[in-house]
Parts: C-alpha cells; sequence; structure tokens
C-alpha cells in the first residue's frame, strides 16, 4: 500500500462521521482499510466508522490505520469507533452512537448484543427506548430521512431530553434536486431543538468509481436485478468519502455544520487500543497467584513426563517461566490447562497443534505431545517478549467428542464470559459469480454454466484468464459484453462479507462479562453465542483465545486403540506407543500409506519413496515439504537431492565484507541448507535480508491474510533487495520469496509439523500392526480422510484382513471385529455402511431382541419389528446370509410382510399368522448384479470390483487395465478404464491428480494444467473415465500415467443393471420412471480442491 | 458433444397441452380416446378398423399421419389397453391376434408393466426380468407382495379381463357447445349461437367467480375442417353481448373470412383463460371510466390488432425520459411498483410538464464546477435566469451502456419572464471538463 500521508493543503477541515463499510452487509461497497487509505488521501481530520447495528468492521478499519501509522510518518485521521443504530419501532430515524470513552463503548456493546439476542440469523432487534436506558457516554447524531418531519423533531427532543450537549442533526446533501431547501429545513429543526447540524454525506463507499458495485450489492440484498431495481438504488454516485473542500463547498451556505465535525470528533476519547483483557478466574485456586499454581502444576506435570527431570529440561522450565511471568500470561496457560485437563479426565483424546509445541510448559501440562528438548524447538518462536504478540495455544480434540468439551467451557464459564469468535463469510468465485448473476437477469443455466466451469475457490485468479475459454467450453459465447461485466463485478466482489458466523472452536474466555468488550449474537447451533469479531481482528487487539478444534483422526486413534485393548489386553495411551519402530518407517518408504494421517493424499505418497523417512524428524519433514510453500519455492528437489547424497550440502553466504559467511548454518542445518518451514523463512529474512522483528512480523502477517493486499509487493522488493545487497544470489533470494508467499496461504511451521508427525507415525503404527482395527477404526469415524470405504477396506484386504459382509445376526452399528479361531482378527462391516440404515434401528429394536440370535426370517422380522422400510434396506444389502438367505430370497420374502406405514401395530401381528409359503427358487442372481447391488447399497462390494464384469468389453477397445499400467515401460501409450476414486488438485499447483481404480489394482493419472482446461468437462464429471496418455517411470519406480486425453463411459454402468435389452433391440422409448438407486450406481469420488 | 443442440426447459403443462390436442385430433379415428398420460394415448378402435381398411392399414395411416406432423410414435394394437401399452413401448408396430398377447408379452422386460417403479425394481430385483418370468410365479404369490391391482394389471397385459378406457373429458364448465344436426351457414346464425352460448358460459363462470380473459370460438364443418378464433379481453369478461359483439367485431375484420362451406356441424366456444373477476364485471356500469377504456381497447384491439393500441405505464427508474413507456392496452395493468411520490402536495413538481423527446442542447454560463445556469441560449432566444434550483443529480444506467455515459445534473430555472424550464449539464466535474447543456423540458 503506498499510501502517502498528507494533508491537501487547503484551509478546510472535515470529519466524516457515519461511514458505511461493506460490515453493513450488502449496503457497504467499500472495504474498512479502503476507507482509510481514502480518509487519509483526502487529508479528512477524523472517520468515524458506523455499521448498521454492529462493531463487526471498526477493528479492520483501526488495524488498516495503525498499519499505515507504523510504516509512514505525518498525520493519519482519528478514527471514531462507533455503530449506526437503526430501529424496529415505527419511523424512528436511524442515530449514529460513538462512545465517548471506554465504559461507554462497552454500554454500545451490550446495547448491540441485547439486539442481537432478540433475534435471529445475525439480525439486531432494537428501540428506541433500549438506547434511552443506555446513553451515557454516547455521542448520538440523528441521521433524519429524506424528507425530515415530525418523528425527526420527536426523537431530537427525546434525546435531547435527557442528553442534551450530547445530541446531533446530521445532515446530508442527497442531491436530489431540492437540497437547499432541506438544509434550510433541517437547520430549522435544529434550531427549535437547540441542537448542533452536523454535516455529513452518508458514505456508502470510498470513491464514486464504487456506486456500481453498491447498485451491485443493493439488487443482491433486495433480491431483484439491475433492470427491476429502479429507484431502490441511488439515483448518483455521490455517497462516497468527499474532501474537507469539497464538504465545505457543498455546505458553504452553513459553514458551521462542517466545522461541527470537528469538534464532534474531538470529543471521543476512545481508542479501541485501550480494550484490555483478563483472564477467568477458575483455574487459579483461593490464594495462589496464577504464576505460582502454573508453576505448581509444571512441577508436577514435569515429574510425570520424566520421573527425574534432566536438568536440561529443568533449565528450560524455569526459562519459560520467568517469560511467561514476566509477560503476564500465566492465567492463558492455566486456562488452556484447564480445558485439556477436562477432555483428559472424561478420557477425550487431545493435543495442542501449532506453535505451542515450541512450549517445554506446555509439553509437561499435557497440553502438546512432542518434547521440545528432543525435537530443538525454541521457546522464542512461540512467545517472544519482542514480538508482544499473544501465544495462540490450539488444541485438537476428538472430532466426535469436542462437542462434551464445547459444552464443559460453557457450564463452567457461563455464555457471559465464554464465546466463540466469528468467521466472515466472504464471497468467494463461486457465490460472487452466482449472485451478481442473478442480479444481471443471467439465467440460472448461464450462472451455473459459469460457476461449474470453476474448480474450487482456488484458482480465481486464473478465472480471470481463461473465462472466455471457459464459456465457449461451456457452449456460450466467450466476450459477451454482459458476462463479461458480471465477471468483473463477481471479482470485484469477491472477499466481501456476506454474514458472520460462528468459528468451529476458536473460544475467548474472560473474568468480565465479555459482552463489555465486543457485542455476542446468538449462533444458529442451539445455546452458541458468537462475538462480532474474527480471529484476525481479536489477534490484532491481542485478545487470547483458545482454539478447541476439532481432529477426526484423534478419534479414529482412540477407537483403533481400544479396539487393540480389547483383543490384547494392552491398554495403549498415545505416549505408550514404541517409538522408532524401523518396520513401520519400511512400510511407509514403500508408500504404503493409505488412512495414515496427512501422509495419505496423492502428492504424500508419492513422495514418501523419495523421501524415505527413517526417523521422527524425518516425519516432521515429510508433512511439511508437500505444501505449497516448498513446493512454490522450488525447495523440494533440492532437499530430495541432498537426502540422497546427490548433491552437496551447501549454505548460501552474503559475500559482503564483514558478514559471517556461515549466518545461515543455525537457520538451515536441520534442513540440509534447504528452508522449508515457515520459522525458516521467516529467520532467514531477519538474518539474510537484515529484516528488524517488527519487519519479519509485518511480512509474515502480510501473507496470512488478504486483508492487507497491495502490502505483499513492499516486503518482496525488502526482501530480495536486502539479499542482494548482501551478496546472495538474486535466483536464491526470488525462490525464498515465493516459498513465504506460499506460506501465506498454507504455511507449515515446524512446531507443527512436528504435532501432526506425531500422529502420522501413531497412525502408522496401528496400521503396520493392527490393519484390521485400523481399517475398523477409520471406517467408524468417517467422514475423514481422503479415500472412500471402498478404498479403505480395499487396502485393508490388500493387507491380508479378512473382511466380512454385514449381517443381521453379526454385525452392530459400527464396525466390529470378529475373530478366527487362532485369534486373527477380522473386520465385519457394520449397517453404519449401508446407505439409508438409521441408526436407532441398530439401538432400538435389532440389538434389543437379537439375544443369542435370530433361527428364520420371521423370527427376525417378529422380534426386531423393524418397519418394512428398513427390512428392505437389510434385504437389498444381502443382510441375511446367516439365516441362508441370499439378496434376491430375502427381499422376495420382506416383500410378502404387509404394508406397515398405514398399520404398524398389526403388522409384526401378522408376521406370526402369516402362513408359511412353498415358493419355487428365484432365478439365481448373477454376480455381476450381486456386486452392483452391493455398491448401490454401501459403495463398496467384497465379492467383486465393477470393473470386472466391463474388462471383455474394454479389452476389446484394448485398454489396459490398472496393472497393465503398472507394468508399462517408461514412455509407452496406453489407454486405460477405471473408477474415478480420487481428484486432488493440490493449492494452485496447476496440476490435477487421479486415482483410477479397477480389478486389478489403482492407477495413478497426472493431468497437467493445459490438458486439464482442454478435458475440464471429463475431468470433472466421470465416475468411470478411460485416460489415454504416456507412462512416466520414476527412477524410484513410481509410475505415473501423464494424461493426454479422456473419455467419459460412467454409461457404462447402468448398463451392468440393464441386463436385459428391450425385445425389439431398441431402448425403451420413455424411461421417465426410475428408481432413484437406479439413478447413481456409484458414489460421488472423494474431490479435494 | 452436439454444439447446435437447442436445449429446452421440460414444461410439463405444454406437454400435456399437446399430448390433448393430439388426442383432439386423433377423435376422427375413433370417439373413444383417453390419455396414458405422460406421453401415450389409448385408442378404442372397436367396430371402427374397417373403417380405414383393416387394422394393419389403420396403424399404418395413424404412423403416416402423425409421423407427418413430426411426431415421432410407437403404436400397438392388443385386445387390452395394458397390453397395448407394454408393446407399443418395446415392440413398436405390434398387432396381437387374438387371444395371443400373453405370448406377446412374455419377452417383454418387466418395466413394460404400466405400474409404480418401485413394484418394478422390486421384481427385478427378484430376478423377475421379463413379463414371462413374472407371470410364471403364482398369483397368491405376486398377491400377498405387490396387492390385488398388480395381478389385475398382469392379467390384462396379458390381455384377459380387459377393462374399458376412460376417454377423456373435457372440461364442461369453461366450454359450451352446440351441436347442429342441420348444419348452420348464415352469419345471422352464428351470431345468435355464439351469443347463446355466451350465456351458458357465463352462468358457469358466474358461479365461479371468474371471467374470461381469452375466449375461443371452435367451428367444426361438417366435412371435418374446423376453424378457430380466438379473442382477448383487457379486463375479465362474462357478459354474453359483449362476448359476442367482439367476436362480431372480429370476424368481420378478419382478411381471411370464415367460410362455412357446407355449414357448420358443431360450434363450440370455450373460455382459454379464466380469471377471478369482481361482479361488477359482468355489466360494465360501475367503474365506469375504468370499465370504458378498457372495452374500447378491446373494440380498437379487435379491429386493429392489439399491438396497435398502446397505453402508458409508469417505469420505476430514475431516468426522467424513460420513467413511462407505452405498452398494448390490453396487456396494461396498474404497476405494483407505482409512483413513489417525489414531492408532496404542497411542493413544486420536479417534473417538467412537457418533456422532449430529445433534449435540446442549449449555451449556458454557469458557475463551475457545479453551479445553476445564470443565463443561457436556447433556440437563439437567451433567457436570463432568476430563480434557480438544484442541482438533481442522475446518473445513468450503467449497467445498460458499454461506454461511460455523463451523469446528469438537473436544475429547476424560472427565467425573467416566468417562464421555467428544466436544464441539465452532461457530465460533472470529475467527468468532463466542459460539460454540455440541454433544455430537457418545460414546466410552464
Amino acid at each position: 500500500m503506498s499510501v502517502v500521508s498528507f494533508k491537501q493543503d487547503s484551509p478546510f477541515r472535515h470529519a466524516e462521521i457515519g461511514v458505511t463499510s461493506n460490515y453493513s452487509f450488502l449496503r457497504g461497497a467499500s472495504r474498512p482499510n479502503e476507507l482509510m487509505s481514502a480518509a487519509i488521501l483526502l487529508g479528512l481530520d477524523a472517520i468515524g466508522i458506523a455499521d448498521r447495528n454492529s462493531l463487526a468492521g471498526v477493528v479492520r478499519a483501526w488495524d488498516a490505520l495503525k498499519q499505515i501509522k507504523e510504516q509512514h510518518s505525518g498525520n493519519v485521521p482519528k478514527l471514531l469507533v462507533g455503530a449506526r443504530l437503526v430501529f424496529v419501532d415505527g419511523t424512528t430515524p436511524d442515530i449514529l452512537v460513538y462512545p465517548i470513552d471506554r465504559a461507554a463503548y462497552g454500554r454500545l456493546c451490550q446495547l448491540i448484543s441485547k439486539g442481537k439476542h432478540r433475534a435471529e440469523k445475525g439480525d439486531c432487534i432494537l428501540c428506541l427506548a433500549d438506547l434511552l436506558e443506555c446513553h451515557e457516554g454516547f455521542l448520538l447524531a440523528i441521521v433524519p430521512p429524506a424528507r425530515p418531519g415530525t418523528e425527526t423533531e420527536k426523537t431530537l427532543a427525546r434525546l435531547n431530553g435527557v442528553a442534551a450537549g450530547r445530541v446531533w442533526l446530521a445532515a446530508s446533501m442527497l442531491h436530489h434536486g431540492n437540497d437547499e431547501k432541506r438544509l434550510q429545513e433541517l437547520h430549522r429543526i435544529a434550531q427549535v431543538a437547540r441542537v448542533p447540524l452536523l454535516a455529513f454525506n452518508d458514505v456508502l463507499y470510498h470513491a464514486p468509481d464504487r456506486r456500481e458495485l453498491q447498485d451491485i450489492v443493493t439488487c443482491i440484498r433486495e433480491h431483484v436485478t439491475l433492470d427491476a431495481a429502479g429507484r431502490l438504488l441511488e439515483a448518483n454516485a455521490e455517497r462516497h468519502l468527499k474532501s474537507p473542500t469539497e464538504m465545505s463547498h457543498l455546505f458553504r451556505k452553513f459553514p458551521q455544520a462542517v466545522k461541527e465535525t470537528l469538534r464532534f470528533a474531538s470529543f471521543v476519547k476512545f481508542d479501541l487500543g485501550e480494550i484490555t483483557y483478563n483472564y477467568p478466574e477458575e483455574p487459579v485456586p483461593k490464594g495462589k497467584s496464577p504464576d505460582e499454581h502454573l508453576a505448581d502444576l509444571t512441577w508436577q506435570g514435569a515429574a510425570q513426563r520424566y520421573g527425574i527431570v534432566p536438568p536440561e529440561v529443568e533449565k528450560t522450565l524455569h526459562k519459560e517461566l520467568t517469560l511467561i511471568a514476566k509477560l503476564e500470561i500465566a492465567p492463558y496457560f492455566l486456562t488452556v490447562h484447564d480445558v485439556v485437563h477436562f477432555a483428559k479426565e472424561e478420557g477425550i483424546f487431545c493435543q495442542g497443534r501449532g506453535s505451542a509445541a515450541n512450549s517445554a510448559v506446555c509439553y509437561v501440562l499435557g497440553i502438546t505431545a512432542v518434547d521440545p528438548t528432543k525435537t530443538d524447538l525454541l521457546f522464542e518462536r512461540f512467545v517472544s517478549q519482542e514480538r508482544k504478540e499473544p501465544p495462540d495455544i490450539d488444541v485438537d480434540f476428538e472430532h466426535e467428542r469436542r462437542e462434551d468439551v464445547i459444552q464443559n467451557i460453557y457450564k463452567r464459564y457461563g455464555h457471559k464470559r465464554a464465546a466463540l469468535t466469528a468467521t466472515v463469510i466472504t464471497y468467494r468465485p463461486r457465490s460472487a459469480i452466482r449472485e451478481v448473476g442473478k442480479v444481471f437477469g443471467l439465467t440460472e443455466d448461464v450462472t451455473s454454466a459459469l460457476v461449474s466451469t470453476l474448480w474450487g475457490s482456488g484458482d480465481y485468479e486464473s478465472w480471470g484468464e481463461k473465462r472466455h475459454a471457459r464459456m465457449r467450453q461451456a457452449g456460450y459465447q466467450g466476450d459477451n459484453p454482459l458476462l463479461e461485466k458480471a465477471g468483473r463485478f463477481a471479482k470485484e466482489l469477491c472477499g466481501f462479507p456476506r454474514h458472520l458466523s460462528q468459528h468451529p472452536g476458536g473460544f475467548v474466555l474472560t473474568q468480565d462479562p465479555l459482552d463489555t468488550i465486543v457485542p455476542i449474537g446468538p449462533a444458529a447451533m442451539k445455546d452458541r453465542y458468537f462475538i462480532e469479531w474474527d480471529k484476525e481482528d481479536i489477534d490484532a487487539l491481542r485478545i487470547m483465545k483458545v482454539d478447541v478444534l476439532a481432529l477426526g483422526m484423534l478419534t479414529c486413534v482412540r477407537k483403533a486403540l481400544s479396539l487393540v485393548a480389547g483383543y490384547t489386553n494392552k491398554k495403549f495411551a498415545l505416549a505408550d506407543i514404541p517409538a522408532e519402530d524401523p518396520k513401520v518407517y519400511d512400510m511407509l518408504c514403500k508408500g504404503d500409506a493409505i488412512g495414515v494421517f496427512q501422509v495419505e493424499s496423492r502428492a504424500q505418497i508419492n513422495m514418501l519413496p523419495r523421501l524415505k523417512p527413517r526417523e521422527f524428524y524425518d516425519l516432521v519433514v515429510e508433512v511439511a515439504i508437500v505444501r505449497p510453500g516448498p513446493i512454490q519455492g522450488n525447495m523440494v528437489h533440492p532437499y530430495l537431492r541432498r537426502r540422497s547424497g546427490k548433491e552437496k550440502v551447501e549454505y548460501p553466504s552474503p559475500t559482503i565484507p564483514g558478514s559471517d559467511p556461515d549466518e545461515l548454518i543455525p537457520v538451515l542445518k536441520k534442513t540440509l541448507g534447504i528452508p522449508l518451514f515457515q520459522e525458516q523463512a521467516m529467520k532467514l529474512a531477519m538474518v539474510a535480508a537484515e529484516f528488524t522483528p517488527p519487519q519479519a512480523n509485518g511480512l509474515r502477517r502480510a501473507m496470512a491474510t488478504f486483508r492487507n493486499v497491495g502490502t505483499i509487493d513492499k516486503f518482496k522488493d525488502m526482501l530480495i533487495d536486502g539479499m542482494t545487497r548482501r551478496g546472495y544470489q538474486q535466483e536464491f533470494a526470488e525462490r525464498c520469496f515465493k516459498q513465504i508467499e506460499g506460506f501465506g496461504s498454507y504455511g507449515f511451521p515446524e512446531s507443527h509439523a512436528a504435532s501432526f508427525a506425531l500422529l502420522v507415525y501413531v497412525s502408522a503404527w496401528i496400521k503396520k500392526y493392527h490393519p484390521a482395527a485400523f481399517c475398523c477404526a477409520l471406517l467408524n469415524s468417517q467422514p475423514m480422510g481422503f479415500y472412500a470405504p471402498a478404498e479403505l477396506v480395499r487396502d485393508a484386504r490388500e493387507h491380508n484382513v479378512e473382511v466380512r459382509h454385514p449381517d443381521v445376526n453379526r454385525s452392530e452399528w459400527d464396525n466390529t471385529l470378529e475373530f478366527t479361531l487362532d485369534g486373527t482378527p477380522i473386520l465385519r462391516l457394520g449397517f453404519r455402511q449401508i446407505e439409508g440404515f438409521k441408526e436407532v434401528w441398530w439401538t432400538e429394536q435389532i440389538a434389543k431382541s437379537r439375544g443369542n440370535g435370530f433361527a428364520t426370517f420371521d423370527a427376525f422380522a417378529r422380534r426386531a419389528k423393524l418397519p418394512k422400510r428398513a427390512l428392505i434396506v437389510l434385504a437389498e444389502a444381502d443382510c441375511f446370509q446367516s439365516l441362508d438367505l441370499d439378496r434376491r430370497e430375502s427381499l422376495w420374502a420382506v416383500r410378502r410382510l404387509p404394508d406397515d406405514e398405514a398399520l404398524p401395530l398389526f403388522a409384526a401381528q401378522f408376521v406370526e399368522d402369516m402362513p408359511s409359503e412353498n415358493i419355487t427358487a428365484l432365478p439365481v442372481m448373477p454376480l455381476s448384479e450381486h456386486t452392483l447391488a452391493d455398491y448401490q447399497m454401501m459403495r463398496l462390494s467384497l465379492r467383486a470390483h465393477l470393473l470386472q464384469f466391463l474388462r471383455e468389453t474394454f479389452r476389446a477397445e484394448g485398454l489396459a487395465s490398472c496393472h497393465d499400467v503398472l507394468n508399462a515401460r517408461d514412455g509407452d501409450h496406453v489407454r486405460c478404464a477405471g473408477i474415478v476414486i480420487t481428484r486432488q488438485m493440490p493449492g494452485d499447483a496447476g496440476v490435477v491428480f487421479i486415482t483410477l481404480s479397477d480389478e486389478t489394482g489403482v492407477c495413478n493419472a497426472v493431468v497437467w494444467n493445459s490438458v486439464f482446461e482442454r478435458w475440464r468437462k471429463e475431468v470433472m464429471g466421470s465416475r468411470l473415465m478411460v485416460i489415454e496418455g504416456k507412462i512416466q517411470r520414476s527412477e524410484d519406480n513410481v509410475v505415473h500415467l501423464i494424461a493426454e486425453g479422456f473419455a467419459d463411459r460412467t454409461a457404462e454402468l447402468d448398463k451392468l443393471s440393464e441386463d436385459h435389452p428391450p425385445a425389439d433391440g431398441s431402448a425403451p422409448a420413455v424411461n421417465m420412471h426410475r428408481h432413484p438407486r437406479n439413478v447413481r450406481v456409484l458414489a460421488k469420488s472423494h474431490d479435494f480442491h | 458433444m452436439i454444439p447446435d443442440i437447442a436445449v429446452m426447459r421440460t414444461n410439463q403443462a405444454a406437454d400435456t397441452k399437446l399430448l390433448e390436442q393430439i388426442a383432439d385430433w386423433c377423435e376422427r379415428y375413433t370417439p373413444f380416446v383417453a390419455l396414458d398420460a405422460p406421453h401415450g394415448l389409448f385408442l378404442d378402435i372397436t367396430g371402427a378398423a374397417h373403417l380405414f381398411g383393416g387394422e394393419q392399414a389403420m396403424l399404418a395411416e395413424i404412423r403416416r399421419a402423425l409421423t407427418a406432423q413430426k411426431f415421432s410414435v410407437r403404436l400397438a394394437l392388443a385386445a387390452t389397453a395394458e397390453a397395448a401399452h407394454a408393446l407399443s413401448h418395446y415392440k413398436d408396430g405390434a398387432i396381437v391376434p387374438p387371444a395371443q398377447e400373453s405370448q406377446a408379452v412374455a419377452p417383454l422386460p418387466t418395466e413394460a408393466l404400466n405400474t409404480d417403479p418401485l413394484i418394478i425394481h422390486a421384481l427385478k430385483r427378484a430376478g423377475l426380468k421379463t413379463i414371462g418370468q413374472v407371470a410364471a410365479r403364482t398369483r397368491h404369490e405376486l398377491a400377498a407382495r405387490f396387492g390385488g391391482a398388480f395381478i389385475t394389471l398382469l392379467d390384462r397385459t396379458q390381455g384377459r379381463k380387459g377393462g374399458p378406457i376412460t376417454p377423456r373429458s373435457i372440461l364442461p364448465d369453461l366450454m359450451a357447445e352446440r351441436r347442429f344436426a342441420e348444419p348452420v351457414v348464415t352469419q345471422a346464425m352464428i351470431a345468435e349461437t355464439l351469443l347463446s352460448l355466451g350465456e351458458s358460459l357465463a352462468s358457469v363462470l358466474a358461479s365461479r367467480g371468474q371471467g374470461a380473459r381469452v375466449l375461443e370460438a371452435s367451428f367444426f364443418r361438417a366435412d371435418g375442417q374446423t376453424r378457430r378464433i380466438a379473442i382477448e379481453t383487457g379486463r375479465a369478461t362474462r357478459e354474453p353481448k359483449i362476448i359476442e359483439r367482439l367476436f362480431r367485431e372480429k370476424l368481420d375484420a378478419l382478411c381471411d373470412p370464415l367460410d362455412p362451406g357446407f355449414g357448420y356441424d358443431l360450434i363450440r366456444l370455450s373460455a382459454t383463460f379464466a380469471q377471478t373477476a369482481q361482479a361488477d364485471a359482468v355489466s360494465f356500469d360501475t367503474n365506469a371510466h375504468d370499465a370504458d377504456i378498457a372495452l374500447l381497447a378491446d373494440k380498437l384491439a379487435a379491429r386493429f390488432g392489439g399491438h396497435r393500441v398502446m397505453r402508458f405505464a409508469v417505469q420505476d427508474t430514475h431516468i426522467p425520459e424513460a420513467a413511462s413507456v407505452a405498452v398494448p392496452a390490453q396487456h396494461y395493468e396498474e404497476s405494483k411498483l407505482a409512483w413513489k411520490p417525489m414531492r408532496a402536495v404542497e411542493d413544486a413538481p420536479r417534473r417538467p410538464l412537457r418533456l422532449f423527446a430529445k433534449p435540446e442542447p442549449v449555451e449556458v454560463i454557469a458557475e463551475v464546477p457545479d453551479g445553476a445556469p445564470a443565463r443561457f441560449r436556447w433556440r437563439h432566444a437567451l433567457h436570463s435566469v432568476i430563480h434557480a434550483e438544484g442541482p438533481e443529480r442522475i446518473a445513468m444506467e450503467w449497467w445498460k451502456h458499454q461506454d461511460d455515459v455523463p451523469t446528469r445534473d438537473y436544475f429547476r430555472v424560472e427565467d425573467d419572464a416566468g417562464r421555467r424550464f428544466w436544464l441539465y449539464r452532461d457530465g460533472i466535474a470529475r467527468e468532463i471538463a466542459h460539460p454540455r447543456w440541454y433544455v430537457h423540458g418545460l414546466f410552464a
């Protein structure tokens, strides 16, 4: 942001009050930082943000201003924090409220909270009476309607009655043709009420060229098209921030009204920086200081972790505790400990992630699981005196039991003192195009064509460039001016906030009522409340939060370990897993990692045989290396070459005299001279480019968010200039910057990678030694991970796990383990794998009536008393095999039962009375149909692979199997058919990975961007796909099919069920009625964007 | 991919209508035509085939005639509707000899049974993939699972126990017709018939509180030709005299007049579009002004064509010249948007009495950048401005223009002779350095 702070050389001064930002959703058309920059350029004395019944945008404005101040000298406008209160009672005009001090600010927060609690969906219901109850310390400016009437006079009188001297009448020049007359009238009203007139422009955007976007958001808000909007839209583009000169010109007849704005602004003494924060007292026992208590807990924990605490650990702990005491953040650690302690007592697995893993105190308190002294992590990276930033402790909990943890937090601290942070839901390319398209009156076909040609929300920039091509692909004229306009505004709308939603787990806990700090409102979920600020806002204000996150793998590990405990009689905690088992690493080196935490993605599985992890730290690297940062920075291959000894380990050196040639060795030693982690990149900026700590921090923040668009280029120059000036190679400097850029979106700090690496090891260990339990736990923890149940089951079977079909006499809701006579575990699929089966059918009916098992179908029907619908599902899923009934027979039997939807009570009775039936055998179901039915009911089949039945057709066409592909020679040209199991597009690497599966195995294809653009439709839409391409066999024998062409053969799957062609050989004329189950043979593949 | 394929949204109502039209048309083969929705028709040709030269020939004729109308058609002939349904879908052109339905349908897929898709699904899942396989199971077994209705269906599909088809009924309350033993030819007779049909229709409409907006008269000539004439009304109407009069206007204005040939043996009057109407719509006495305009519009439209009779409608827009637009008078509706009051009663009007179709350029001396005109020259005459008010700033509708269009600053000015003008500066300071001025209207 190249904002130069200057004041226009003009005798006029002005403070703009009542500015609407885009946090007045679908009203304001400028971002807070845009408004701030404009205010500086215009040389305003002050700017008063006032969003509709909300303080959601003020921190962003405050932060933008603060950053500009940090980077530029000179005057910046004063920020007035306030809100525009909009009332529900009749014709009460809007009132701009600005608290003069901290106490009044607290009252404003409470007032808005009150309104929010009355409403739903983020609305706020306020009456004038509410304001009159708590007006103390508020500056109140009434915004009269276009035709000021008695209501304005009445409201003025009422306010002036209680708050004399703090009431103004705001006057704007609407350019409706009668401005002068209206201003005279307002002047009269103000004089009668004895309040000053206050000039303002009722600003909706920072510059006149935002009018168009403002029109669009108005249309979105009112659900109309531009053509139909008429006078809902503003008549002109005047509601932008205006310079003091312009305002003085507009109000030349009443110059006093402009002067009054300065007086108004001078009353406000409140700055958001004054918000202080105090911690809950609960975790600290009476009579102890937080520091003392933390020390006690730390030494207790250390004794538990180590037995005898090693001297260097003791030294570290002392050091940390001293710093914590100095920064007065002990209560924060205690609060987090309190939450974690609860979880542990309840037996809920949890583990800290992120930079907290740098702290030995966190480790001994049981918050994190990585011993920082062993992995050489540094506490300074977590908490530092210079950085003055709050530490950030994120804790993962089992995803299925996180709710218990959250409820406990509410129980312990109450709703007034514990609330979730907000997540600002913003317009992404998809939603922006959809909405803007509607406003332009484009038909849904067109907008969905526009939308459907997008992949996820990541490739927004490329969308702009490739729009024309994609529109043509979707069958529309690419350069249609209307589409062009819609696209342009969709782009502008991107990143605008749509509404606030609750953050999944970021809690803010306080001692004093939280609603005096920030407005709180109810969330969509019952008994959930969230504040108006998001993570970045509270970071900016240094309010600390505890992230109570959910992690599926923790659930899975807990489930797997309890299954293992069930048959080995060994109870495992996370810490009891034998460390550094070479066989576990052997397995990972082969790329055998389906289901393993973090390293199961295609890119990771490809990396494993190349990186060949042999110890824990290798896993830390493995987790961090397949990320956009190192990939964009081109750090991956150099690292691999050095690791395999093909390249010498060297450290880039500065060449200018007087500098230490080895200055980067301490920074990069652990990673063989190649920066891989976020901290290294930052450290590199400080050491090699001589960034000051605040600059490095600014760089990190600039990367982390979109909100500082534009600042990044400045840092780029600073970094590259700084490094080259000191004699580093330009090319190395550029790579470093690229990597930092990549970290921006998905950065992995080392500590975070270490926390995750621990779960990688644990899950890999379980997979290696207890594959049945591992698969069972994974299936029971779905949805999670990259792979669908079919792949997980297939992987387990490849690891010699016997898997059995669900059965009414054997299965439970969850998948379970059975055992052979010699104790080998067998995976029995549970009812949860069956589509359409309800859990209550198991818990309330089958589980309660099964006893020693059902001997006959009639016995089952009679005792379980399931609705006919449930019986049909079970029969369709072939769950009566233990009763010697196959799918057809059981279905035939079920059909005979009376329809119980109408007469449920008689149904069971009827079963008892039903005479036995002697029927001839039904035709035997062919294997292909069984398989297809399995897929339809469970999305997997233990009998066969669907492709097996198409093999003959495909072989005749000369298509290769996955097995053929695996054994093909490098450079061979092949065509291979298979069912798409995953489509992954990591980051914005410009490449799509597709995994096909058939009866012989899987085939991994790589689709480069240019090919993808051409075959987008086939790539995105096929379930059964033929890929044509070239074999690429790497030195490590990893085989890829480099795609060159595609064919969508999904229709073949339908033929499997249509085994009887129509009598005259033609397709049926009308096929309107299809059973829904017949329509979609296969589940959608797992796609990751 | 077929790049130039025309894709249209399904319109079920239109499909149904089309099917009914085909059914209408098929009444020439037999009076007993029933719908087999959504895409089929049953024709009971008992005793009719010989008129067309036998079954084979009749089938061929129907196929030829429908194909000529660009329909794709599948036909089958069997002893029962259900059997014909099954065969037509899977064995186009089949003619089943008497008592051989059972064999004829046996190889057909189970889907050929015209029944609930859930039953089809269940049968197929049980491995019963042809009607023959289904029929081989015992009745008992099937009845226990799929009910008695299914057995009946199966029997009928196999040609046993055929039931009558239900000839489609025409909604009688929106249609009135009169058949004549002796075909009518005279205008007077036609007018009288329309009047009496109008009366029958009116009583039904009145009982429903409705009036007709679109009426259609069908004239069936004895030789098989039909002629249909439709009229539209601006207000829902059920006054027989008005209906008759409107038809008369229309018939008189036809460039291709009715040709009764040998006379009409059937005249039918139907209200194809009826709408809720107030009781006063029956008579036009009340609310005379609106009603007169509507009637006048209807009469003029019947004579000159609906698109020639226009009326002004309010548009919701800031742009002065777009604020009203001419629409066909019969389609004029009071806008829901209506006028948002721009001024209070006591205020002066903000739009001129007369708005020029094309703003006229004027030379103006005004204070820059946004001042009101002090003097201006229009049509060679110089006017000194005594009073001015403004600006009213109106920006153009940007989404309708490719390029930037200047924003207008409108002023209401009064000259020294007391004349009032509506002037605007075409372009504001940040857009154009030297904007031009126009006069856009006159107040008085």
